[in-house]
């Protein structure tokens, strides 16, 4: 302990002697801190944050192989270890005194760096300041510790250089120090697992974006920890004094040995992807984390305000401040300034009612269409068209919720998902119809995932505890009964009162499908939320209404669904040839609905669908009549139906709202502010208000005048990221 | 132990079919100053290195100071001090800073601040390694072989590379060593050297010791004779010289005023001779006992000579 302490002394001292380890343990991280800064745009918004990750691990890179590896191989040629042989000293101090010198150099310069990104770019400190500290410390050791091992199976000087040298570049350009993992193509991101910086860099972005600590990154840390042993051990046991002792080239494998840990954790990383979809995670947060100041443009708030002529400025995902009439200079903000002279900033849309799961057409050849791919890219097409969060009412539950997981963590860019889960139905209820096209052996499965049945209030509350478990958004229940030729049995109304109550007593909002005016006289009488199509066969009695408005029970009229399932009856696709359908839409998708909108072998489905009662006049007049009661209302357009392609689906909800006589503003409150209230997310999204979350729609003119403008989209913003709209699409 | 500091018996290395050591028996006494001697590959390194716990033997049996230098390296390490050839230091350490860093590897240690005025190093304590003289180099690692007050030390080619009046230098430090009871062993290239500073010194070709003894029993034992030489004021007559007691040779210049004769009793002889001269009312001019020394011993033995 004694000669450690005396050796780690000296060894300080010898490193602040020498103005190698000087510039390279603080001067060399400075330039490149300064030269990344300036390449990332560091200051304005996050990207500092990955500086300043990247920089650490250069650094840690630097220190440990350069610092550590070079210099005890030079120690050996220049026989100063043959000095230490001759004393009683053994190399476990040495080795430990190189280690420790090494941290202890290095840390302040994460210090001040960390202290530079605060001063000159805004960064906060660290949350989670001593889990980085130490994780950097476990970091930097672990490489001065790979630095030894090389030291310890070279021969010479000139060997380790060839060793160390692509050592050092793998790590350098595989890890995300120098290029993020998310611009490299699949297999090369696969690759990155392998390398040991890798997990430096995923560590410390988690510890610095995400104010990770410690435990959350155990898998990394312990990956450190296994190589630094590892390393120390066998860097102890070949550990030579004399240049003269020569190794085999064979003992070069203990490298290998000593990498064992992350070429397990590459594997098993390759296997679960965890940290790969961490990294993605990180970058989107990264790009979230921008600062963006739109100005001149008319600010739809959502809320019923309108400011004429203002800006937004955003940033780090949220809306910081908003601005009536007169701004900032974005570059005192800085912030990168988007000119929105003629335009209207609103709120992301939000779209109450789609069915992921069904396509909303057809597929000449359905081998074409898989439920998990299509239901990503519906969200991103949603999205494309600036509608910013949707609510699955009715979809097949665990799907939902891997999708959900991926997307709202920001690991895939698509609409926010929000879920109601399986449908609460009666035994040959509505709802159960949809397995029958399906094999007898999917069946069950499908139902499972799509459908709950109870057959008492006790199995119905049991059903909505677990759902709530599960982490659903809502409960929705039907309640219709159909029409003569197509008949439902109705739910129980006690069971179906049992679920309403669960769902308050899990604190989920319950939303009900109803078929005809006595279904929502029920819904209501239930207290259930929200009112799910309301009627298209008969009109909605005043009482009821009154009883909607008295318990703030919201109406979500769906008057889209009405339209599509019309068209399609009559063979009409007008809808397909929408602009922004065109764009988001496949082709695949397009030229079989087209197809199936004329053909022969579907003119009796046509036909049939021709007869059932879908009436747009009744229910645009329930809708008037709701909004003169002042219901609160949303929109909704039960996408996935026949013609109601995933995409612009508020869009043109809003413009059959318009045609049935509501107010473009009033329509657009039901889009934004009213539908985040229902969906109980209002306190984050809905309104352009400070402290929101920055999920914006900026089109081209004034939808207050004319709401087609919603469809002129000119930029989408998604949590403050600025979305790339046409590469949605391509997401791997 | 029987006295003796260093005891070995039959040390021998090999290293894979090469045999470096085949053999060698010392026995080295307390106080003594033990010197080996032997051309380059001879084994004295292997054979030092073996003594001092820095290499493994591969045979044979070896203690120094009591201690087995294969099983007990760490405790003996802690006991001896060693002078190595060819060791450096990092180019920034301080003087001072050496001897403190070489003090804390040792249980025992002395006073740094005296050792450095005593081998004149205290006004270059402050100074870095890299600035230091070949010379001030050598009393360094010196110091730092004393640091922890061996009883014994082992020195290899400490003056070598040195310029001469250095190396003198060294040598009256070594001088004091020896007076101050301390076990030496050293190797060295340096024929006058041993012949000043050590007790007993082994000559060692081959991996073998081929002699062992004090310079001056090597000497005597030497079959090379030694020679008396005259010069004379006038020639010599041209009659034959005496027979003289132990003499093998004799050579008589052209000019006849130069006398040589090799003989194995060269004090019998050089009386004779000179008798012989005043007798024949010769001037005597000058007169050379030339006795064999160390080096001429070492070319006897081994055919090579020390230095080459």
């Amino acid at each position: 302990m004694q000669s450690f302490l005396a050796l780690l002394k000296i060894d300080l001292k010898l490193a602040m002697r020498n103005r190698a380890v000087l510039f390279f343990n603080y001067f060399f991280p400075l330039i490149f801190f300064f030269v990344f800064a300036q390449m990332f745009d560091a200051h304005q918004g996050s990207a500092i944050l990955q500086v300043v990750a990247m920089v650490i691990v250069l650094g840690i890179l630097g220190n440990g192989l350069f610092g550590a590896g070079m210099r005890a191989v030079q120690e050996r040629e220049e026989n100063i270890l043959r000095r230490y042989k001759v004393t009683p000293i053994t190399p476990v101090p040495l080795l430990a005194a190189s280690m420790i010198t090494g941290v202890v150099l290095f840390v302040p310069s994460v210090i001040l760096i960390i202290f530079l990104a605060h001063q000159f770019y805004g960064m906060a400190i660290p949350a989670q300041f001593l889990s980085l500290i130490v994780f950097v410390c476990l970091g930097a050791i672990a490489f001065r510790s790979l630095g030894l091992i090389i030291a310890a199976v070279v021969n010479s000087s000139q060997e380790s250089n060839i060793l160390i040298q692509p050592i050092y570049m793998a790590m350098l350009f595989l890890s995300g120090a120098t290029i993020p993992i998310t611009f490299m193509p699949h297999w090369l991101q696969n690759v990155t697992q392998f390398i040991p910086a890798t997990y430096l860099m995923t560590g410390i972005g988690g510890i610095i974006q995400r104010g990770e600590s410690l435990g959350e990154n155990w898998l990394s840390v312990l990956a450190l920890i296994v190589t630094t042993l590892v390393a120390t051990f066998i860097a102890t046991k070949l550990f030579r004094w004399e240049k003269d002792e020569k190794l085999r080239a064979s003992a070069k494998l203990w490298v290998l040995v000593v990498l064992l840990p992350f070429l397990l954790l590459g594997a098993y990383q390759a296997w679960s992807q965890h940290d790969l979809v961490k990294a993605r995670i990180l970058a989107r947060d990264l790009r979230r984390g921008q600062t963006w100041l739109i100005q001149n443009a008319r600010i739809f708030i959502g809320n019923g305000n309108v400011i004429e002529s203002g800006a937004v400025l955003v940033k780090g995902g949220k809306i910081a401040a908003v601005y009536d009439g007169a701004f900032p200079d974005a570059k005192k903000l800085n912030a990168e300034e988007i000119d929105a002279a003629g335009k209207t900033v609103l709120p992301g849309l939000i779209d109450m009612h789609v069915h992921l799961g069904g396509p909303g057409g057809f597929y000449d050849d359905w081998t074409k269409f898989d439920p998990e791919k299509s239901s990503e890219r519906e969200l991103a097409a949603y999205l494309y068209c600036g509608i910013t969060a949707v609510r699955s009412s009715g979809d097949k539950v665990d799907d939902m919720l891997k999708l959900r997981q991926r997307v709202n963590s920001g690991e895939r860019l698509g609409s926010e998902l929000f879920l109601c889960g399986p449908l609460f139905t009666a035994p040959g209820g509505h709802g159960t119809e949809y397995a029958k096209g399906l094999p007898e052996m999917a069946r069950a499965g499908f139902n499972a995932q799509f459908l709950r049945i109870p057959q008492t209030q006790a199995e119905a509350r049991q059903q909505v505890d677990e759902l709530a478990t599960r982490g659903v958004n809502a409960i929705k229940g039907i309640l219709e009964a159909g029409v003569p030729g197509y008949t439902f049995n109705r739910m129980n109304i006690d069971l179906l009162r049992a679920v309403v109550q669960e769902a308050h007593a899990k604190k989920l909002p319950a939303s009900i499908h109803t078929g005809d005016a006595r279904d929502v006289s029920d819904a209501v009488s239930l207290g259930a939320d929200s009112i799910e199509h309301g009627s298209f066969r008969d009109e909605i009695p005043d009482a009821t209404i009154a009883e909607m408005k008295a318990k703030g029970i919201a109406f979500d009229p769906t008057l889209s669904v009405v339209e599509g399932l019309s068209d399609f009856a009559k063979g009409k696709t007008d809808l397909l040839k929408r602009s922004l359908v065109q764009q988001v839409t496949t082709k695949e998708l397009l030229a079989g609905t087209e197809h199936a909108a004329s053909s022969k072998e579907m003119k009796s489905m046509r036909d049939g669908l021709g007869r059932y009662p879908l009436s747009m006049e009744l229910g645009g007049r329930n809708l008037l009549k709701a909004w003169k009661a002042g219901v609160l209302l949303v929109t909704g357009s039960d996408a996935g139906n026949f013609l109601v392609l995933h995409g612009p689906t508020v869009q043109r909800e809003i413009e059959l709202w318009v045609a049935a006589g509501i107010p473009p503003e009033v329509a657009l409150q039901a889009a934004t502010f009213n539908a985040a209230k229902l969906l109980r997310a209002d306190q984050r999204i809905g309104t352009i208000e400070k402290g929101k979350e920055a999920s914006l729609l900026v089109v081209d003119g004034n939808p207050l005048q004319d709401v087609r403008a919603l469809s002129a989209i000119s930029y989408v913003f998604l949590k403050g990221e600025r979305v790339t709209r046409t590469k949605l699409f391509d997401q791997k | 132990m029987s006295g003796h500091v260093i005891h070995a018996r039959s040390l021998r290395k090999s290293y894979g079919t090469l045999e470096a050591v085949k053999g060698i028996d010392i026995e080295v006494q307390a106080g003594e100053v033990f010197g080996l001697l032997g051309p380059n590959g001879a084994g004295k390194t292997t054979t030092v290195e073996m003594l001092e716990g820095l290499r493994p033997r591969s045979g044979g049996e070896v203690t120094v100071l009591g201690f087995d230098p294969d099983r007990q390296k760490q405790a003996l390490k802690d006991r001896i001090g060693v002078c190595l050839q060819a060791t450096n230091l990092p180019d920034k350490i301080k003087v001072h800073e050496a001897l403190d860093l070489f003090g804390s590897f040792y249980s025992k240690r002395v006073d740094g601040d005296a050792l450095l005025k005593r081998l004149q190093l205290w006004e270059k304590r402050e100074a870095g390694y890299a600035t230091l003289s070949g010379g001030q180099k050598q009393r360094l690692a010196l110091a730092l072989a004393l640091i922890n007050d061996p009883q014994m030390l082992f020195l290899d080619e400490p003056t070598t590379g040195l310029d001469p009046q250095v190396r003198l230098e060294i040598r009256d430090l070594i001088e004091e060593l020896r007076a101050e009871n301390r076990t030496i062993l050293m190797t060295t290239h340096y024929i006058e050297e041993a012949e000043r500073l050590c007790d007993r010194v082994a000559i060692i070709d081959n991996g073998v010791i081929i002699a062992i003894g004090s310079p001056r029993e090597l000497q005597e034992k030497s079959e090379t004779q030694s020679g008396v030489e005259v010069s004379l004021g006038q020639p010599a007559p041209a009659t034959d010289l005496p027979a003289l007691p132990g003499a093998i040779r004799t050579i008589v210049s052209d000019d006849r005023r130069q006398i040589s004769v090799s003989s194995s009793r060269p004090a019998q002889t050089l009386v004779e001779l000179i008798r012989w001269i005043d007798a024949q009312g010769i001037e005597l001019v000058d007169v050379h006992l030339n006795r064999p020394t160390l080096e001429d011993v070492f070319i006897e033995l081994t055919g090579k000579r020390l230095r080459e």
